[in-house]
């Protein structure tokens, strides 16, 4: 009838100590870096967009192609990052998360695909849309998708912030519109980049917290 | 004096209590490929093989040996009776813990 566990120099508080620690090196290791991601997406909103709403006032001789391509460069940066951090964390991993993470990764391309699809549809019809209805349309789209999305993701993985900054980007995209042209750029540089970046924010405390030096 | 809750001891060693908390941290059917847990964990390949064993000969752990392009790659996971020890485990901690808290 000996304790078995006394003997060992292993005490409880250590013991706590050390599933504490593992358990974050595992969340660091296994998991995407939210901040990165997060702060990547804020960023490409905020001076992409900040960028077009610049170059329709005609700030700084900034014309509308250098603009375009900033931003291009800016999402496809931002995508890159995303790529690398998703492949990253799941190396190494299967089972049902994979699943998860595959079914999650094609609603992002049949979203983005069949807004492509509406979006060539509305250019072919006779007339298609005037450049202002594009330039309200065109991003209003997306963020649709966006947003959507991300209150798929938060409610699958229980993750509130994710879900809140679902609503919050579709709440943005709505008033974004009715801000009209050029307004609506800097409605989406502002709370659309601002909400990702507020995000990036609430993650790297958590992370802080998470983590003891 | 309340009984002291009896520790695991097939988890309460610096090196098992590491591995079954990485992969308790899995989702529940989630695997885990051995050189990747190994990264997890810093820990050697021979280190954690004996490890390893000590954890499955308990029956907390499932191992599944497969090929990837030919490669022989050894997949880890916990049982379900794994994941139940180590919530045992945490919680004997834990009133263990409390038992001592008034006494600093």
């Amino acid at each position: 009838m000996t304790e078995r566990a006394d003997t060992s120099d292993l005490s409880a508080e250590k013991s706590l100590a050390l599933i504490e620690e593992q358990r974050g090196r595992v969340g660091r290791d296994l998991e995407p870096n939210a901040v990165l991601l997060f702060g990547a997406w804020g960023l490409a909103w905020l001076i992409g967009f900040a960028g077009i709403y610049a170059a329709d006032r005609g700030w700084a001789g900034l014309s509308e192609l250098v603009a375009g391509l900033l931003f291009f460069a800016l999402l496809m940066t931002a995508l890159v990052v995303t790529a690398v951090q998703v492949v990253r964390s799941a190396r190494g991993v299967r089972g049902v998360s994979s699943e998860i993470g595959a079914m999650y990764g094609w609603s992002w391309l049949l979203g983005f695909g069949c807004l492509f699809a509406i979006n060539a549809g509305l250019a072919r019809q006779d007339g298609g849309l005037t450049d202002e209805q594009w330039a309200l349309f065109g991003p209003a789209g997306a963020l649709l998708v966006v947003g959507l999305v991300y209150l798929g993701g938060g409610a699958m993985w229980r993750d509130r912030v994710q879900y809140r900054l679902g609503v919050w980007i579709l709440a943005t995209d709505a008033v974004s519109v009715f801000a009209g042209v050029p307004g609506n750029y800097l409605v989406l540089a502002l709370a659309g980049g601002g909400g990702f970046l507020a995000a990036a924010a609430w993650f790297t405390v958590q992370r802080r917290r998470a983590v003891p030096a | 004096m309340t009984t002291v809750p009896e520790l695991d001891p097939v988890i309460h060693a610096q090196a098992r209590l590491r591995v079954m908390t990485s992969l308790a941290a899995l989702a529940e059917g989630d695997r885990i490929a051995f050189p990747r847990l190994q990264q997890v964990l810093d820990m050697t390949a021979g280190n954690l093989s004996t490890h390893l064993r000590k954890l499955e000969d308990a029956g907390y752990l499932e191992i599944t040996k497969t090929h990837e392009r030919r490669t022989p790659v050894t997949y880890l996971g916990l049982t379900r009776q794994g994941r139940r020890a180590f919530e045992d485990y945490t919680a004997a901690l834990r009133t263990l813990l409390a038992g001592s808290g008034n006494g600093q």
